[in-house]
């Protein structure tokens, strides 16, 4: 399946266009950046070290816009890099890693954004909270890492 | 003039850690992670702010509170990007002191990013009014958001035009 994927047309144009592929790279890059950091920075905010003068409602709710904005591109140009190489990418081993961590971060993202209001309320910041927060930096920071990992151990990208 | 930046290169290519870097599987990776990692946190920073002077976006918090709340953290990322950059510089610099898109990022883009950053976040988190006049946005701040995006934007694609340029593999 991913072998067609990688000989149809349009990916042929995208893998030998320097133009078109650097474009790509230049926002998965970018949304990258913009996404792990703005959760992060939520994930610091419940952890007590940021923002601390405002409510972490009021944090989350100014980046989370951000933080799906940066996923969704990351996402889609992500998609779009993978194609050109899809089936060495679907076979590699630390690939499916990082599309794992991938998957377990934006479930972290979600579960915590569901449970700001409760948190937001309480006088202290709960452990749970902290440990939640604590997990997702892990996740997010682990799927950065994956990414520099996946050249290092099997040339591809 | 060139000669001098390129002698600096071989002796930072011959130092203890850029051998290492250079010479180690899992060093690399590693410099590459900590340059990532402090360029989110520095971009997410500068840029969440850049687009609240411009109005885009969320506007739970104004301009100079979320200049003021993220400050630390913004020269964190810094730091830790300056360092893991610091590293990747080390183990190959001659390679990329020849290169004509990373030349363009540290010498024209990364000093007029800075620059640009710093007076910003000064105006901003000195309240000057006609840039962040609280719940609305001035013309002055979404013109200086604007251009501090692109800058860095400018930074990036510089960067990836340097990857795609040198492919270096480093499997």
């Amino acid at each position: 399946m991913w072998e067609v994927l990688q000989h149809a047309g349009w990916v042929t144009t995208l893998g030998t266009s320097r133009g078109l592929f650097g474009l790509v790279s230049v926002v998965h890059y970018s949304a990258v950046f913009f996404c792990v950091g703005t959760i992060v920075l939520r994930d610091i905010r419940i952890l007590g070290v940021a923002c601390r003068n405002q409510t972490l409602s009021s944090v989350a709710e100014q980046l989370r816009p951000w933080f799906w904005i940066g996923f969704g591109s990351a996402a889609i140009s992500g998609f779009l890099l993978f194609t050109v190489e899809a089936g060495d990418y679907a076979a590699a081993t630390p690939f499916r890693i990082k599309m794992l961590v991938i998957g377990l971060a934006a479930v972290s993202a979600l579960a915590i954004d569901w449970r700001v209001p409760t948190w937001d309320r309480a006088s202290t910041m709960p452990v749970t909270a902290r440990l939640v927060a604590l997990i997702s930096i892990v996740l997010w920071l682990g799927t950065i890492l994956m990414s520099v990992e996946i050249p290092a151990l099997t040339g591809l990208g | 003039m060139y000669d001098a930046v390129l002698a600096g290169c071989r002796w930072l290519e011959n130092t203890p850690w850029g051998v290492a870097v250079r010479g180690s599987s899992w060093m690399y990776p590693l410099a590459l992670w900590v340059h990532f990692v402090g360029l989110s946190v520095w971009l997410a920073t500068s840029l969440a702010l850049d687009l609240r002077l411009m109005g885009v976006g969320s506007r739970r918090l104004n301009a100079v509170e979320l200049s003021t709340g993220l400050f630390a953290w913004n020269w964190i990322g810094f730091a830790v990007a300056f360092v893991g950059g610091f590293l990747l510089l080390s183990a190959e610099a001659t390679t990329y002191a020849a290169n004509t898109g990373f030349r363009l990022k540290l010498i024209v883009l990364i000093p007029a990013a800075l620059i640009w950053h710093v007076i910003v976040q000064k105006m901003v988190q000195k309240k000057t009014p006609a840039w962040t006049a609280t719940a609305q946005t001035s013309a002055i701040g979404k013109w200086a958001g604007l251009i501090e995006f692109l800058l860095w934007i400018l930074v990036v694609s510089a960067s990836v035009s340097f990857l795609l340029t040198n492919a270096l593999t480093h499997a």
